[in-house]
């Protein structure tokens, strides 16, 4: 496994453009965060291995991605919502995650069985979330059914995954993979690892898994991004569908969230947008990809952001609402004929742009 | 190097190209079907295909969309490899290099559609980028309205992509809207996917329709080339949608790009019938050569009259009323919108006897105020011991007076108010104004526009450098020039009011210190044309349409140029230049 540093990962003429152009673009957002502050928490419902779960999902604030700082992924503006600068100290996360259970004591019934943190960074990242607090948060919610926490593969080692899993918290470890091909994940996401480096997460996963034995379960929830910039509609269908055949095909990993690419300001993505160079992917080929995929060994799910806007995935904005709700369909039952019974004229657009855009007309529709 | 692209006829920055394949293609055209696209190297690393003759390749590429950064175009950027075939490479507007391709298509083509100012950045930056025979691609943005601005930018190759995009949307496209299909109770077509019933028209149909529209609006953009007139055809059907007026007038700021490529002469008119045409390079081009090159070698008075319809005016009713008042004893200049001003040695010398007008007596500001700048240019430039401004009040006297006013000039009037320039009155105040001058000799009068017309196309003092001693001879307006030993020197052509020249009239030329444009070409004997490959260099003014000294060591010719200077450098196909005379050395 390649070291943990992001100084390691500056390699290469391509990514040193990427990251400097990023960082002038992050450079132009001022705003400052509260340590004592999540940046966001919300209470949902998701489909696990164990079936559909309620869950509370919290993004944490830990000082924020250290790739991001380097200049970081093409597309993503979470960096933006973190604290200035340094790290956060343990006093300040536990703030945090109380913030969260009396968000959760306030609007749910019960304690939710699904935790879900993210940090738009690493959890597993020492410099991000130390030990003590690791195993601080571990403890908090023991008495849930199943936690997600989110990291890059370097990160994942068994140890770490048994400070949930010793508690009997089935441990999911949300990977942001973005796509199975290096390539795409290299050069239109500026994220710097490799599939391998994610093949050897999911087996450091599967080891956990093991040695938790019956007291809980341990694996790999991959998280795949359609539509980078620079692909074509059709690329980025075809990159998604071999991602998500490629990612359930690794032992370990047992679940593929596959989410549409939305504009998020202070991006590069938001640069192209602005620029007329970038549209956010169809729902037609989300529904698409989910309906090719729906037979391998793993679940996919879909949760597009901002659907129906322009910044987020749509269609003709007549259907995108029923397309939507019949992903979210799919999220929970993961039965594909849901999309037979969803349909619009704009299908022939979707259809024609599949067939004729290519990566020097992009964007062949708004 | 170019192989399969070759540039046959061109209108300003617009051409009639051939694509060279199996089957060829003449141009602006669809491309849909001849086209193979290697991939992007975004998506996966790409082999660069086998290739053929009867397909147009869009080589691997890494396609930069509008709005990334400098920085990421220059380090991903990727050299075309050289195939053997006929070639595309992908480009980006603002980092476009030869790439030895036969065609580029321009990466970040939907951000530069719809906006005039950056359509015109774009397409001068590729174009000054990318050798002038090859073919500029703009990839799914054609439309049967924007399609016929886009070919007068310069691009040459297009897809029914975007025409059939909109057909699925329900957009139904025709050369002056993007109707809602819903919205229509008939359909405003006679194309064969419109010969049906309108409630069984579907977006399918639709699509159909769009694509069709659009070839018949591409045939019509091709004939426009080849008659010389698309800009005429342009000033319409520009007005069919705000960015594109906006597109053509940016083009008309735009001078080092349209001047280069716009010929010094054409067959076809100019038709002056929107506030643009004054704008055109032609129109502007006459207008300062007039004043920075023309110069006045009469010593009679000025008489200032007004234009006719009838081409040239000397040939009108009108004009031949004043010429009886007048009696060659004075020196006539017309004026006129657009063109300004018209010496009466220029008279033939296109387009000023090239443009018709729409008539209505009713002066725009911006007609004034053009036509009495270039007069009061013209004034600055030449002396006359007496103004004579035969002209009528509409316009005509108002632009006289301004340019009165502006130099202190004492100009006498001679068409009384309310009168007519062809009343008795008028003609008899004209022809009393110019009592006790004296006439000047047809020797005079020919000599003075051999030389008006070398000012004109040679430069500043071209005339009296190259024809200090010379005489005429045949009839006006098909003068021979000769020298003093009776060898013919130069002919006037006066379809155009321009100067062909002999051999010997050329080495006068090479011999003057005007300066001449030059051709420079290989070791061989040129007969007919001289084509592309065979020119070492040539004179960054040469023009279409100039006369141009060809020569190299082993040939001294003198012809006329098909291409502008830098496109015979930079070509590797076509004609560059027609011989009219030649001799080996």
């Amino acid at each position: 496994m390649s070291k943990p540093t992001p100084d390691v990962y500056e390699q290469g003429k391509g990514m040193d453009a990427h990251n400097q152009v990023m960082r002038e673009i992050r450079s132009r957002k001022e705003a400052s965060y509260d340590p004592h502050e999540p940046t966001r928490v919300w209470l949902d419902e998701d489909n696990t291995p164990g079936g559909v779960k309620t869950s509370l999902t919290i993004i944490l604030n830990t000082g924020g991605c250290r790739w991001a700082r380097a200049g970081g992924c093409t597309m993503c503006g979470y960096v933006a919502e973190s604290v200035d600068g340094g790290s956060v100290s343990h006093e300040a996360l536990m703030d945090q995650i109380d913030v969260c259970l009396a968000h959760e004591a306030e609007n749910a019934d019960e304690p939710a069985d699904l935790i879900k943190i993210y940090t738009s960074g690493s959890f597993l990242d020492e410099r991000e979330v130390g030990a003590e607090t690791r195993k601080a948060i571990g403890e908090t919610f023991a008495d849930r059914e199943r936690i997600v926490l989110e990291s890059l593969p370097d990160f994942v080692d068994r140890e770490k995954i048994a400070d949930f899993a010793g508690h009997g918290i089935d441990t999911d470890i949300a990977i942001g993979l973005e796509t199975a091909t290096d390539r795409v994940r290299h050069d239109c996401v500026n994220k710097y690892f490799d599939f391998a480096d994610f093949e050897d997460a999911c087996a450091e996963a599967a080891a956990a898994d093991a040695e938790a034995g019956d007291v809980a379960d341990a694996g790999i929830k991959a998280y795949l991004l359609m539509k980078p910039p620079f692909l074509t509609e059709s690329e980025a269908v075809a990159d998604m569908i071999s991602s998500i055949e490629r990612c359930a095909d690794v032992s370990g990993c047992h679940t593929v969230s596959m989410n549409p690419c939305n504009v998020q300001r202070y991006t590069m993505v938001d640069e192209l947008y602005f620029n007329d160079g970038y549209r956010p992917p169809w729902l037609w080929s989300v529904a698409h990809v989910l309906e090719e995929t729906a037979d391998v060994d793993a679940i996919v799910v879909s949760d597009p952001v901002g659907h129906g806007s322009d910044r987020g995935p749509h269609n003709c904005t007549e259907c995108d609402d029923l397309v939507q709700k019949a992903i979210k369909d799919f999220d929970l039952r993961q039965d594909p004929s849901v999309f037979e019974q969803v349909s619009c004229e704009c299908e022939l657009t979707w259809d024609t742009v599949m067939e004729r855009e290519r990566s020097f007309n992009q964007p062949l529709t708004r | 190097m170019t192989d399969y692209f070759e540039v046959h006829e061109r209108d300003g920055a617009a051409r009639v190209g051939e694509l060279r394949l199996e089957s060829p293609v003449t141009t602006p055209a669809l491309v849909d079907d001849v086209l193979e696209d290697a991939g992007s190297l975004w998506s996966a690393d790409r082999t660069v295909p086998e290739g053929d003759e009867s397909t147009l390749t869009v080589l691997p590429h890494r396609a930069f969309p509008g709005g990334t950064a400098a920085e990421v175009q220059d380090s991903f950027a990727v050299d075309s490899p050289d195939v053997d075939y006929p070639s595309v490479a992908v480009v980006s507007s603002e980092s476009a290099t030869d790439q030895g391709t036969d065609a580029y298509a321009v990466s970040d083509v939907q951000s530069i559609t719809g906006h005039g100012a950056a359509l015109v950045e774009a397409v001068v930056n590729v174009r000054e980028a990318i050798p002038a025979d090859t073919a500029l691609y703009f990839s799914g943005v054609a439309t049967p309205r924007n399609v016929a601005v886009l070919a007068y930018a310069g691009v040459d190759l297009f897809d029914e992509t975007a025409a059939v995009v909109k057909g699925t949307e329900g957009r139904y496209l025709t050369t002056d809207e993007a109707y809602f299909l819903e919205d229509l109770e008939e359909l405003p077509c006679s194309c064969p996917a419109c010969q049906q019933p309108r409630e069984e028209f579907t977006r399918e149909d639709c699509a159909e329709h769009n694509a069709n529209a659009l070839q018949a609006e591409l045939a019509i953009v091709r004939r426009r080339i080849r008659d010389g007139r698309l800009r005429d055809y342009v000033e319409g059907q520009a007005r069919q949608d705000q960015w594109l007026t906006a597109a053509m007038r940016e083009l008309d700021s735009q001078w080092g790009y349209l001047e280069e490529r716009t010929p010094i002469l054409r067959d076809a008119q100019i038709n002056a019938a929107t506030s643009d045409t004054i704008r055109r390079v032609e129109i502007q081009r006459y207008a300062d050569r007039v004043t920075s090159r023309y110069r006045n070698r009469f010593k009679n008075p000025l008489v200032l009259v007004p234009c006719s319809a009838a081409k040239p005016y000397s040939e009108s009713q009108s004009h031949r009323q004043f010429h009886d008042a007048i009696q060659w004893r004075g020196h006539l200049v017309s004026m006129t919108s657009p063109i300004g001003v018209v010496p009466q040695e220029l008279e033939t010398t296109y387009p000023a006897q090239h443009y018709d007008t729409v008539v209505t007596g009713r002066w725009s500001e911006e007609e004034k105020r053009f036509v009495s700048d270039v007069l009061q240019r013209y004034l600055e430039r030449n002396d006359y011991p007496e103004i004579i401004a035969h002209v009528p009040d509409e316009g005509y006297r108002d632009i006289v007076g301004r340019v009165e006013d502006e130099l202190g000039l004492d100009v006498t009037y001679t068409v009384p108010e309310g009168g007519h320039p062809t009343g008795e009155q008028s003609l008899a105040n004209l022809s009393s104004a110019l009592s006790g001058q004296l006439k000047y000799s047809k020797r005079e009068r020919e000599h003075n526009t051999v030389r008006a017309i070398a000012d004109f196309l040679l430069g500043d003092g071209a005339g009296d450098d190259l024809f200090a001693d010379m005489q005429t001879t045949s009839r006006y307006p098909k003068i021979q020039v000769r020298d003093e030993e009776d060898t013919q020197l130069a002919t006037m052509v006066p379809q155009y009011g321009t100067l062909s020249f002999t051999l010997e009239g050329a080495k006068r030329w090479v011999d003057s210190d005007v300066p001449t444009k030059r051709v420079e070409i290989d070791g061989f004997v040129p007969h007919g044309s001289v084509l592309a490959p065979g020119i070492v260099d040539a004179d960054e003014e040469i023009r279409v349409g100039d006369e141009v000294v060809v020569e190299g060591p082993k040939a001294f010719g003198i012809g006329r140029a098909e291409m502008f200077g830098r496109e015979m450098r930079e070509s590797t196909r076509g004609i560059a230049a027609e011989i009219r005379h030649v001799e080996e050395k």
